[in-house]
């Protein structure tokens, strides 16, 4: 038996130990950024002592991710009594584990310059799982398992914030994944794929990102990916006001910061996927090219270029958070069901639509015709779809109490039977 | 690896049908030790799980005596990661631990579909099993228990008769499997191990022999698996599909119907969203 690991398997475990690495790094300076953002928002000046350890140099506050991460780790991991303690402990891991295993299939980069190595399929993806032919069904699939975590964070807390955190947040993580999967059917079917790779050269090809060319789909996306981050305006999960911490009021210590990481895991994944189907990914109008077959110098402004978007759309998620009050739940299951659901609808079937009469106009318009044609239906259906959305779908700002005779009658007829 | 040594301990005593039924025997008894019955008891937990490590043993063995079981480490794990959940499921005494271990087995049976080759079915069984239908489960369970368990939630109907059963049932299917397994025409033979990680090995992109290449265009599990598997589905099999998708869309009205009878017949809840 060959005891030495294959190139293959070096080549996907250094990947993994770049991306683990980089993404810990990256979730402790986001922490830092988003107090920046904060303070920015607010009009104060934020962090910005912590420099260098056993110094004076404060280097603008960059020493702050380290002070943090230290004292969250070094704090009591207290674990309550009334818990139950098999999942109390389990549901940090699960979070952190399936929000980790998400970027298996999650492309940072475009491809390595051929390096010739003997058994390593040249050029190599910047990408975990090449092999994998539903990289974003996998991407679907762990994100619901995140779902866990927090169900059962809530539920082993034995505390009423934390259960009413963790019902809140699965209901509203399950009805937000049906315009997310919306979204996303959209860009799957326009560039016939479900690799994250292959969507991305389909952009870099055409040099049309879906964004410009599904805007129904990009903003149904968006909004459905802030739920699903748990971002403000849709932070309800862990409404600080209302729920004390939600899901995780009862936890504290390391078992806390893995709930946090994993937070910020969501949100780096949210804009992985709108940067890697929306925005072009590495792509960028004459500055990256499109071909596969790249120098050093290309490959690294890829990545830049990748990493530039990520950071931009990172950056808005954290203005959005200090923009926009919260939903009420009523609001939020509303939007998701009667706005989101339908626009997410109407975007896939024009799509759809687009697509199958693609030959058709490119026979009536040529080459160019058709595809100023095929960007200027979405944008029509877009607008078309606003107005309609606008008008006709409830608003839910009446506060008056809603009478059903709901799940309570049924609970008084089980009881006399 | 005790569990590679075990069949080796006795060669040429124990035939295959013989070790398969003491096997399942010992998997009966096991299930009917653990099942829950209310009352705690010691003693026969203990020797249920021994006995329950007893019938896993003597089924891997069995699986290697038929010839169905290769040396593939992350195969033997994740597979008996789906059957020791599996188990665990019907004998937990708290329902959202038993929802908890129905998740995990369905995690272990989608990383044998991973491993086999088969990512849409494995990806699939996630998204629409553990990411969705249990979801709900453990969302109903947790709301429907302020007061405790009931009494039905903590035991279990029929234990013995459940344990035969299952035992039955697992006795024959492994038989009516390895047989198959031993039988398979060399043109339907698919590589355990497809290119689905490359972590796995360094070989699945070696080029194949030309006499296979019939049988890859026509093996759903190669190269474009997806689109394969699409256009399999939307031709061959459209009929059924469709059939699949008026079924849904029938329990999906049906199920709004349900649910706008159950609430206020004069539509309050719409009304008070439309007066804006």
């Amino acid at each position: 038996m060959n005891l030495l690991p294959s190139p293959e398997t070096i080549a996907a475990l250094v990947k993994i130990g770049l991306l683990v690495g980089g993404l810990m790094t990256a979730a402790a300076y986001l922490v830092l950024v988003e107090r920046w953002m904060a303070a920015w928002v607010q009009d104060r000046k934020g962090p910005n002592r912590v420099g260098i350890p056993l110094t004076k140099v404060r280097l603008f506050g960059l020493g702050q991710p380290l002070a943090d991460g230290l004292k969250i780790i070094l704090k009591e991991d207290f674990t309550p009594r009334h818990v139950d303690k098999v999942l109390y402990t389990a549901a940090p891991l699960v979070i952190l584990a399936a929000s980790l295993a998400i970027f298996a299939a999650i492309p940072f980069g475009s491809v390595l310059p051929p390096l010739g190595i003997p058994g390593l399929p040249d050029p190599v993806p910047f990408l975990v799982a090449p092999g994998l032919d539903v990289g974003v069904l996998w991407v679907f699939a762990l994100s619901s398992i995140a779902v866990y975590g927090v169900l059962l964070g809530g539920w082993a807390s034995n505390n009423k914030y934390g259960f009413l955190g963790g019902l809140r947040s699965s209901a509203q993580l399950v009805a937000y994944e049906i315009p997310l999967g919306l979204g996303l059917l959209g860009v799957v079917l326009a560039a016939g794929s479900l690799k994250l790779d292959a969507i991305m050269n389909a952009q870099a090809d055409s040099g049309v990102w879906y964004a410009f060319a599904q805007p129904l789909g990009f903003v149904v996306f968006l909004v459905a990916s802030f739920a699903e981050a748990a971002r403000l305006p849709f932070d309800l999960p862990e409404a600080e006001q209302e729920l004390v911490g939600g899901y995780h009021t009862e936890y504290s210590g390391i078992k806390l910061l893995l709930f946090l990481v994993a937070e910020f895991l969501h949100m780096v994944t949210a804009a992985f996927l709108i940067v890697i189907m929306f925005l072009g990914g590495w792509h960028l109008w004459g500055v990256t090219g499109s071909a596969q077959d790249i120098t050093w110098v290309q490959c690294l402004i890829r990545f830049g270029v990748l990493s530039a978007k990520i950071l931009g759309v990172i950056l808005f998620f954290m203005l959005v958070r200090w923009s926009w009050p919260r939903f009420r739940f009523d609001q939020l299951m509303n939007l998701a069901w009667k706005v989101m659901l339908p626009l997410g609808l109407a975007n896939l079937v024009t799509v759809a639509a687009v697509e199958e009469f693609r030959p058709q106009l490119t026979a009536a318009l040529g080459a160019t015709g058709a595809q100023v044609a095929a960007v200027a239906i979405p944008w029509a259906v877009f607008f078309l779809g606003w107005i309609a959305a606008g008008m006709l779908t409830p608003s839910g700002t009446d506060n008056t109490p809603i009478r059903t005779s709901g799940p309570l009658d049924i609970e008084h007829e089980l009881v006399e039977v | 690896m005790i569990v590679a040594a075990l069949p080796w301990i006795s060669p040429g005593l124990l035939s295959p049908g013989l070790l398969l039924a003491a096997a399942v025997t010992a998997a009966a008894a096991s299930l009917w030790l653990l099942l829950p019955r209310g009352a705690e008891n010691r003693l026969a937990r203990w020797l249920g799980l021994a006995l329950g490590a007893v019938a896993l043993a003597g089924l891997v063995a069995t699986g290697r005596r038929l010839g169905g079981l290769g040396e593939d480490a992350v195969f033997l794990v994740v597979s008996l990661v789906a059957v020791i959940s599996g188990a665990a499921t019907v004998v937990s005494r708290s329902p959202v631990y038993a929802a908890i271990w129905f998740a995990l087995a369905l995690a272990g049976v989608a990383g044998v579909l991973l491993v086999l080759g088969a990512q849409f079915l494995g990806v699939a069984t996630i998204v629409v099993y553990a990411g969705a239908i249990l979801v709900m489960f453990l969302f109903v369970l947790m709301l429907a228990q302020p007061s405790g368990m009931a009494p039905y939630d903590r035991v279990s109907n029929e234990p013995l008769l459940s344990a035969v059963a299952g035992a039955v049932l697992l006795g024959l299917l492994s038989l009516f499997v390895g047989r198959l397994s031993a039988e398979t025409p060399a043109c339907c033979r698919v590589p355990s191990r497809g290119a689905a990680l490359t972590t796995t090995s360094g070989q699945a992109a070696a080029p194949l022999p030309a006499a296979d290449a019939a049988a890859t265009t026509a093996d759903p599990l190669a190269e474009n698996h997806v689109a394969r598997l699409g256009g399999e589905l939307f031709g061959r099999h459209l009929l059924a599909v469709e059939a699949a998708g008026v079924l849904l869309l029938v329990a999906l009205i049906g199920s709004i119907a349900i649910v706008s009878r159950h609430g206020d017949p004069s539509g309050e809840l719409t009304a008070a969203g439309r007066s804006r």
